[in-house]
């Protein structure tokens, strides 16, 4: 065991360093943003840059615990299109409807994101693979409920994404403090080290008797309820739920997770590294709209930075 | 000033605005429509509405602020360019118009509108991606004290100023009408549509179908999506020659974006020169120049691009608080290929007046921009 401690060590110095990256970055993006215009300092447009990422850093959570055990969860878009169409068609409107449907869309979440976990239990098949057979199940349920925008819900739902408490955006706090809840949960739970032990030797954690399909239900369905969050969460941003409204979070939710530090192969990395990630994001669009550069622009920005933080962190492991 | 003679003023600078757009079209030839709009003249309301923009009078140079759904297609670059080359006739009042670009994705076009508010735009003009998931946004644009001027795709609920569009229910029901009549009242449609859940999509089907529906005759096989793209209408196309055949009788187009893709299916099934059902077609070059050679009866009733420069126009209208109308109209040209006008459609104008023979397939004819313009070249410096 004493061979285990420097190991352990290194590699929560590694953690870190790639959060420090990301963290100067986004520091030389808002000195940068400041020098490019005034109204870039102004409260308002700082507050849109966290309000914007709220979506995002929703289903990012989830994703993050996935690839800490060293899989990947990619019925996250189709999960988010499927609910959040399910939310508005559900609620009709009416306003009695919010509170019931919201529990339920949560969790329906949970019990997909279970069912993705089961199924990668029970078939052994890589989660890639499930997830991505999952994915395709629920467009076709989405598109067979509704072709179109589903439902409506009441003017006051609103109020989750475009509203403030104490002058900052509900759901930017919302945020904070579920990340906070889940960052102390992967480091004094138990359950919280297991994700890591899972992801970092998944025969040592079997070797050892870790309850590897205790590990897995809790991921995904964990990356489920996020889903369920972020559907009710778009829903309200759009007043309506679409069969494609969560097409682009697939892929868009593995970026700030890999920006953020944690490896793909499972093991390091953590959930406070991915919400700098989706800040910075969120922060690089914002500055390069204040630039005039256009969007197509902003896309290579995005895949350009992908690969560069994903080199810093590989390069990181070899030296070692 | 009374109200009455408000709104007559209001349309006279309507109409000046809209003929100087139509001028280099007109330069062409008389055949084409220079009056007033039809869907105003000919509205038997005696009552339209109009929108007071007191509230919204300001000093200029003007920052404006344009939020594009995306490009992607020839028709929104063209629209795009003549937005520019407005912008830039009115440099005098515009000190910059910016662009941003949303890519066809609802969430960066929620975030693109609350960026341009935070670099206090004076005026938005929005193409929303889809009618609902855009509304919350531009709703808060409005509460703000945000005029939002609508171009192409509105939002689902008023709040905005005005929306500068051609009449999509227009085209839906003169294509309808005209392929009624070329059937004698008895036959089997498919509906191409363009994209699904995309407004100028829904608001051509809906009252085309409501036009077949008085015609038990007339039976509707099935509506497919093109997605606006002619590969796309292609594909579509090909699986519905594969599955009715000879039983298609005509074939209900939402735009020219994806007719070329069915004439093309038909051509490759088989279909000889004279054989292929009637299309109808909106704006692009190509399916005149398909519809002129291998002899298929067509009606072209134009979506015109030149709304995104006559979108700036009408926003310059807003921010000096004349009244606008609440929703803007535009012309459409009306033609058809030779012998194919009917009771209902009667027009001058000819296909072969339209097209530009020698021209790019994906042209667009009804851009306003003049006869030289390219959409591959073109630049023009505008304030931004």
């Amino acid at each position: 065991m004493t061979a285990l401690a420097p190991i352990r060590l290194s590699s929560r110095l590694r953690a870190n360093q790639g959060v420090l990256v990301v963290a100067a970055l986004l520091v030389i993006l808002l000195i940068f943003g400041a020098f490019i215009s005034d109204r870039f300092r102004t409260t308002s447009n700082i507050l849109n840059i966290f309000e914007q990422s709220t979506g995002l850093a929703l289903v990012s959570l989830g994703q993050t615990l996935a690839i800490l055990t060293g899989g990947i969860d990619l019925s996250v878009g189709s999960m988010i299109s499927l609910l959040s169409t399910l939310t508005s068609g559900l609620i009709a409107g009416k306003v009695s409807m919010v509170l019931p449907v919201a529990i339920g869309i949560l969790l329906l979440g949970l019990l997909i994101g279970i069912c993705n976990g089961l199924l990668i239990i029970w078939l052994r098949v890589h989660p890639l693979i499930v997830t991505l057979g999952m994915s395709a199940v629920l467009q076709g349920i989405v598109l067979l409920y509704s072709l179109g925008p589903a439902g409506s819900v009441p003017p006051s739902f609103n109020f989750l994404a475009y509203g403030k408490v104490l002058g900052l955006p509900i759901g930017a706090v919302f945020i904070l403090v579920l990340f906070l809840l889940v960052a102390l949960f992967l480091r004094y739970a138990r359950l919280g080290r297991y994700i890591y032990a899972v992801g970092d030797d998944e025969v040592g954690a079997r070797l050892m008797g870790l309850p590897r399909a205790r590990v897995m239900l809790t991921v995904y369905g964990f990356s489920g309820f996020c889903c369920g969050l972020a559907a009710i969460y778009l829903t309200s941003r759009f007043s309506v739920g679409q069969p494609y409204t969560g097409l682009n979070y697939t892929l868009a939710s593995i970026t700030p997770v890999v920006v953020g530090g944690t490896l793909l192969s499972g093991g390091k990395g953590g959930v406070f590294g991915t919400l700098l990630g989706v800040y910075l994001i969120s922060l690089l669009n914002n500055v390069l709209n204040f630039m005039d550069v256009s969007t197509h622009y902003q896309l290579i920005a995005q895949g350009l930075i992908v690969i560069a933080a994903v080199s810093i962190y590989v390069e990181k492991k070899k030296r070692v | 000033m009374s109200n009455i003679s408000r709104r007559f003023a209001m349309l006279l600078v309507g109409a000046a605005g809209l003929a100087a757009f139509a001028a280099p079209v007109l330069a062409q030839d008389a055949k084409f429509y220079n009056g007033a709009p039809r869907t105003y003249l000919y509205n038997p309301d005696t009552d339209v509405c109009f929108k007071d923009t007191s509230q919204y009078k300001k000093e200029g140079p003007y920052t404006i602020g344009f939020s594009n759904a995306g490009l992607g297609d020839s028709w929104r670059v063209v629209m795009l360019h003549s937005m520019e080359a407005s912008a830039a006739k009115h440099k005098d009042q515009i000190k910059k118009l910016i662009i941003t670009d949303a890519g066809h994705d609802d969430a960066k076009q929620v975030a693109d509108i609350q960026d341009l508010i935070s670099r206090g735009v004076d005026l938005l003009i929005v193409s929303a991606n889809t009618q609902q998931a855009l509304d919350p946004a531009v709703s808060q644009a409005m509460a703000a004290g945000i005029p939002v001027v609508m171009v192409d795709r509105r939002v689902a609920s008023d709040n905005f100023v005005t929306f500068v569009t051609a009449s999509d229910a227009m085209m839906g029901r003169l294509f309808a009408q005209w392929i009624v009549e070329k059937l004698g009242g008895k036959g089997n449609v498919i509906m191409l549509a363009g994209q699904a859940g995309s407004s100028p999509s829904e608001n051509r089907e809906k009252p085309a179908r409501e036009v077949f529906a008085q015609y038990p005759g007339i039976k509707v096989l099935e509506t497919v999506y093109s997605d606006w793209s002619p590969v796309k209408g292609k594909q579509v196309m090909q699986a519905m020659i594969a599955k009715y055949g000879k039983e298609i009788n005509a074939v209900w187009s939402a735009h020219g974006l994806q007719t070329p893709g069915s004439i093309e299916a038909f051509i490759e099934a088989g279909y000889k020169d004279g054989e292929i059902p009637p299309h109808t077609t909106a704006d692009v070059n190509g399916p005149l120049q398909m519809a002129i050679e291998h002899k298929v009866p067509m009606l072209e009733v134009g979506y015109p691009p030149a709304m995104g420069g006559i979108s700036v126009d009408v926003a310059l209208q807003v921010l000096a608080g004349a009244p606008v109308p609440c929703i803007y109209t535009i012309n459409s040209q009306i033609a058809v290929s030779e012998g194919d006008n009917t009771p209902s459609i009667e027009t001058p104008l000819r296909l072969t007046d339209l097209v530009v023979p020698k021209g790019a397939p994906d042209m667009l004819i009804t851009g306003g921009m003049g006869p030289d313009y390219d959409p591959k070249t073109f630049k023009v410096d505008y304030p931004q």
